[in-house]
């Protein structure tokens, strides 16, 4: 064997190494300590989102849009939600406060104009919001900080390399999934896929980040999501314009009264 | 290639040619957030005002969001009574009262994107604010802006005090030194951010640079399969033509010649494939210009120089595909290629 093609061997099996040693150094990252870390990420204080909800229906229901304001305060030990219809102008004001703090089960109002605010029982958790396929228990549970928290594989998901996280509740996780798997891209902490699968062992429904951008703190996070749910027909597709972090909220502003006012 | 540097050509030139019809001549930012850059206090006006060699100054705050239904589009709180508002030239109905009316006007392409004339109203955040005028901005990214006032801005969107631009003009014949110390100038009264001469703006913004970046390798990859499809289709008529380069080599060509005119060959391969290439892309940009998700954003740039470069690139990747043939057929033996 010549020189050269020894050297171009060497470097060549160098680099191989080099790139499976960064890989198992990204790997070593534990289940726990992979979920933990979203979990905080998730936990990120006071901030006021901007969404653009598309919310598809192919078998007659049509293509409902609504821009919604998102303000929400989540911290280890509780988070508090309020969601507002910005538009159309026929649903303005439509919305619903969600709280859900230590192992208690979420509750919340739903405040629908002129008048009719109402309790947001256990019951209605599983339903969508706005009519989307977003249920209010996918917004108030955080599944990262669940008890049982394992790798159980790797895919590529749009040509990024994810870690599949298999997440599923303990005791005092109130939630009507039983297992639920995320695709990581561990080099920018971003949730590129969630499949939540229902009692029956069967998925329920799947979540896809369409985008990835930055957010107002330089954060790398999903911007874009299209959600779906099997059986169903409709699609919802959840585009975020704008967001802004470290906000400051008078208390009343996660109140059922509060739902009555925009601002 | 026509087709995707056309693209991000025309995203530069739209920035470029907004800033011109303004007639801004330096530019105030902290672009280190990319494509939008972060705020920053709107008291810097004052101290940046106070510099040598600035005539006006005028602050923005510019964000880019869905609105209703619509695609994510710009909207420009700008302070009111500054120069950039001057410009604007209003087709319908009226341009606002004064800094405080809580309205906005629309240019040409956002109205049109969102179906919206004067009298209607638009869903900015929290506020539902009536559409007063509809104003030719004289640039593409213009007409695609929603324009309100900057207090208005800084009010709805809860950023009160905030800016992300400003905007300077300098007296008439400042010399490019001149603008080149003025910005320095600035630099030290706001380290963490960047005063840029107005059209250098596009050319040192990281977005721009990965745009342009980007056209251009997936342009190089497209150049290098070409080379490879013209080299194979230059081998193949070399290898069918092996009785008949035969033939001219017996009847005395030099293989000088033959080289040449495999090459020559080559390169009007080339030639041809650049112009039916060009047309192609062309349309290509028409097409996409006119897009739903593009049509208001993006202005294609569709410029002879930018064709006549590709077929330029064209015909010397003709060429260098047709060198490995043309060496080929020039080391035939005639009586064997006669044998053939």
């Amino acid at each position: 064997m010549n020189l050269t093609l020894r050297t171009l061997l060497h470097a060549v099996f160098g680099t191989a190494l080099l790139v499976s040693v960064a890989h198992a150094q990204e790997g070593a990252l534990s289940a726990r300590d992979l979920a933990a870390q979203l979990s905080n990420i998730i936990q990120d204080g006071s901030s006021v989102v901007r969404l653009k909800m598309d919310i598809s229906k192919p078998s007659g229901g049509g293509k409902t849009v609504l821009q919604i304001q998102v303000k929400s305060q989540r911290t280890k030990s509780a988070t508090d939600l309020v969601y507002q219809v910005l538009w159309p102008k026929d649903r303005k004001g439509e919305s619903f406060l969600l709280h859900k703090s230590g192992g208690r089960a979420p509750g919340g109002a739903v405040f629908t104009p002129p008048d009719s605010l109402v309790p947001l029982t256990a019951a209605r958790m599983t339903d969508g919001i706005f009519g989307s396929d977003l249920s209010y228990d996918d917004l108030a549970e955080n599944f990262f900080a669940w008890g049982n928290q394992a790798i159980v594989g790797t895919e590529t998901v749009d040509r990024v390399p994810c870690q599949i996280l298999e997440s599923k509740p303990g005791k005092g996780d109130g939630t009507s999934y039983v297992k639920v798997r995320s695709w990581i891209d561990i080099k920018r902490m971003v949730t590129l896929r969630v499949e939540k699968y229902a009692a029956s062992g069967k998925l329920a429904k799947r979540i896809d980040t369409t985008r990835v951008s930055k957010d107002d703190t330089g954060r790398t996070i999903g911007s874009s999501f299209s959600l779906q749910r099997t059986g169903q027909d409709s699609v919802t597709e959840i585009e975020g314009s704008n967001s802004k972090h470290g906000m400051t909220f008078p208390a009343t502003d996660f109140t059922p009264e509060a739902l009555r006012t925009l601002k | 290639m026509v087709t995707l540097v056309g693209m991000a050509s025309g995203y530069e030139k739209g920035i470029g040619k907004q800033l011109d019809a303004v007639g801004i001549d330096v530019v105030v930012s902290n672009m280190s957030g990319g494509i939008m850059p972060k705020t920053f206090d709107e008291s810097l006006q004052e101290k940046v005002a106070a510099l040598p060699r600035v005539a006006e100054t005028t602050t923005v705050l510019m964000r880019m969001m869905s609105v209703e239904d619509a695609p994510i589009m710009m909207i420009s709180g700008r302070e009111w009574g500054g120069f950039i508002w001057d410009q604007m030239k209003v087709l319908e109905g009226r341009m606002l009262k004064d800094g405080s009316e809580k309205a906005v006007v629309l240019g040409t392409l956002a109205a049109e994107l969102l179906r919206k004339k004067v009298g209607d109203t638009v869903q900015i955040e929290v506020e539902e604010l009536p559409v007063v005028g509809i104003v030719d901005g004289r640039s593409m990214v213009e007409n695609g802006t929603i324009f309100l006032s900057l207090q208005v801005m800084q009010e709805i969107s809860g950023e009160e005090g905030k800016i992300n631009f400003l905007d300077i003009r300098v007296p008439p014949n400042t010399s490019k030194a001149e603008i080149d110390q003025l910005c320095k100038d600035i630099k030290v009264i706001f380290p963490e951010g960047r005063a840029m001469v107005a059209n250098e703006v596009v050319g040192t913004s990281q977005g721009f640079r990965v745009v342009r970046a980007m056209s251009w390798s997936t342009s190089l990859l497209a150049i290098i399969v070409g080379v490879l499809g013209v080299m194979n289709t230059m081998l193949m008529t070399v290898f069918e033509r092996t009785h008949e380069i035969g033939i001219l080599l017996a009847v005395g060509w030099r293989r000088r010649r033959i080289v040449y005119m495999v090459l020559c060959e080559s390169a009007l391969l080339g030639l041809l494939g650049g112009i039916v290439g060009v047309v192609l892309g062309v349309l290509g940009l028409i097409t996409l210009g006119a897009s739903p998700g593009i049509r208001g954003f993006l202005e294609p740039d569709i410029n002879p120089k930018l064709m006549l470069i590709a077929i330029a690139i064209a015909v010397v990747v003709g060429v260098i595909s047709g060198l490995y043939p043309a060496w080929r057929s020039s080391r035939l033996t005639p009586s064997l290629a006669l044998q053939n």
